[in-house]
């Protein structure tokens, strides 16, 4: 085998995630579900237990000395993510439970105040449902409309169906960054460029983005970005809302109670700043901080290494892919238009069957419709199989994962040859 | 498979063959009644329609339409099969009961032996409501009183 540039980085890492070294089924696990959650490095997990140990308090409320420790913690995780996607201030970064909440936030913040009947929203037909209900009922309590953004041939963005559906009537655009079907990484900054030209705002789900690239929100000029920190090496329970502050500023609160008031009184109150106005009650704190320690990890690594070493594997995943029998992979072709995951399917072999078989050799695949089901029905699929990657994947685990792809489709066909 | 060949306990011959070439897809003639199933987490779905005799007793013919995986098609075929000519409170014994395997009790008896090919389902837990869909929607078709297309889906979450 010849020595590849990307061998290194998963063998520098793999001892950093203690459940990889496990047995499924009586075989080493092969972890290729990445696109739902990541695993978690022993950092993030030493940090959760350090928290707990020897930090926990309350964040916000209080002079002792845990909890100005949680509160510089907190605070301090905040700060790493402000750097990780390069926001122009720490105010801009709101902690959520999730992008679906960060999304949310937005739609009933921002949504609920700006849009009136007529008004559209373009999404796209590639939209996880986190960031197409949320706009059916924006949609449905304002009378804003919502328009789609189809597929070109080769299954990415239809940059020129989405210039064609923009007009002054567009007050908002909401687009996934990666698509975690297609795998395509959308031209985002162009797509901000162009809405801004009508006076829209921008807001990119970066879910699956943000794990696995160098994001930077002040160049792609969006107006929000979430991203949900389950994906991204940290814990389940916290993610974030990127927006830009005077936009925030703009925007009522979402959620009333604790930690996002400056002065109550019994019959109104007034708001606390950024970002703590869209923080109400007590946050997850140890998650946070958790998630300040994922950033971190990520960091030391790089998101330039991380992205070129899972380009590679892509690569690889794809070229053995199409060496399958039956397979039909969903997206684009080529590895370098998209992020480190493939969705297929093996001809008569339905996804369920195929995620069995390949969980009976240790692989673990996602199967269904990947919480885009108006993709697949645009698609003509009904479920699909979907293998996604992580810096911590080999070459190896890929040859077992077709191997088992390719005994699975025999199997099936074998049965009337 | 050669090292997969537990799956054989999972994935009978039969069940391929039933998944590949099923032998009751298609529409009862007339329709006596009519319900879907959806399985929301894995999207797969069963439409069933029934035919009935005059007194409406007993269940003369089963045809099922429906997108999903081998288990979930190859027990709708097989319980299409099963339940032609079958009388309705018997049909809904057969629900329990293929329930209760599901959950490790005990087979049908010979003359429903052929559903018994699906017991290996009941050692992969996670897809036993593959297994159950086709049960759970016939379960609804039979306790409702209507030949209209439902508007719904039963669930079975
Ligand atoms: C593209 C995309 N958007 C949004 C989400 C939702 O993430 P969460 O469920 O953590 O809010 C996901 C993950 O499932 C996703 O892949």
């Amino acid at each position: 085998m010849t020595i590849t540039q990307e061998k290194p980085l998963a063998a520098n890492v793999r001892a950093d995630f203690p459940i990889l070294h496990q047995q499924i089924n009586g075989k080493p696990l092969v972890y290729l579900d990445n696109a739902a959650t990541s695993q978690k490095p022993i950092a993030v997990l030493d940090t959760l237990r350090h928290y707990y140990e020897f930090d926990n308090a309350n964040v916000h409320r209080g002079v002792h000395t845990l909890s100005s420790r949680a509160t510089d913690a907190y605070e301090g995780s905040r700060d790493k993510v402000a750097a990780f996607v390069n926001a122009a201030s720490r105010q801009e970064i709101i902690f959520t439970r999730n992008a679906t909440e960060a999304i949310n936030l937005v739609g009933y913040s921002w949504g609920v105040a700006n849009l009136q009947p007529g008004d559209e929203i373009i999404l796209t037909v590639m939209e996880h449902h986190s960031n197409l209900i949320p706009w059916q009922l924006i949609a449905q309590r304002t009378g804003a409309v919502l328009k789609f953004v189809e597929l070109t041939e080769s299954e990415e963005f239809d940059f020129n169906h989405f210039k064609s559906l923009l007009s002054d009537k567009t007050r908002l655009v909401a687009v996934v960054h990666v698509s975690n079907t297609l795998g395509c990484i959308n031209p985002v900054k162009e797509i901000c460029a162009e809405a801004h030209r009508d006076g829209a705002k921008v807001l990119i789900d970066a879910s699956q983005a943000v794990p696995h690239l160098q994001v930077d929100v002040q160049d792609m000029d969006c107006d929000w970005l979430v991203a949900t920190g389950h994906k991204m090496c940290g814990p389940t329970g916290i993610g974030f809302l990127y927006g830009k502050l005077e936009l925030l500023r703009s925007m009522p609160p979402f959620l009333g109670g604790g930690e996002m008031i400056a002065d109550v009184f019994l019959d109104h109150s007034t708001y606390a700043d950024l970002p703590h106005k869209f923080e109400a009650g007590t946050p997850a704190i140890s998650e946070a901080i958790a998630l300040g320690a994922a950033v971190d990890y990520l960091t030391s690594i790089g998101m330039d290494t991380i992205h070129a070493y899972e380009q590679q594997l892509t690569d690889y995943l794809l070229e053995q892919l199409e060496q399958v029998p039956t397979i039909r992979i969903y997206g684009p072709k080529n590895g370098r238009d998209r992020a480190a995951l493939a969705a297929f399917t093996a001809g008569d072999v339905h996804p369920h069957d195929l995620s069995t078989i390949l969980d009976q050799a240790g692989v673990a695949i996602r199967a269904g419709h990947h919480c885009t089901q108006p993709l697949h029905r645009y698609l003509g699929a009904q479920s699909t199989a979907r293998a996604s990657l992580y810096f911590y994947n080999t070459r190896e685990e890929i040859d077992v994962f077709i191997a088992t792809l390719k005994e699975a489709v025999e199997f099936f066909g074998s049965i009337f040859g | 498979m050669t090292s997969l060949g537990n799956l054989r306990d999972l994935y009978q011959q039969v069940i391929l063959e039933r998944y590949k070439k099923p032998r009751y897809r298609g529409q009862a003639e007339p329709v006596h009644r009519y319900q879907k199933g959806h399985n929301p987490s894995c999207g797969d779905t069963i439409e069933l329609t029934l035919n009935l005799n005059e007194v409406g007793d007993r269940i003369e013919e089963v045809r099922f339409e429906g997108e999903g995986c081998a288990i979930a098609m190859a027990s709708a075929d097989l319980m299409a099969e099963a339940l032609t000519g079958r009388n309705v409170n018997e049909a809904l014994e057969m629900v329990q009961r293929f329930q209760d395997m599901m959950k490790g009790g005990v087979e049908f008896p010979s003359e429903f032996r052929k559903l018994n090919v699906m017991q290996g389902v009941s050692k992969f837990p996670v897809r036993i409501k593959c297994a159950t869909l086709t049960w759970h929607t016939l379960k609804a078709a039979l306790e409702s009183s209507s030949s209209a297309p439902p508007n719904g889906f039963v669930s079975n979450e």
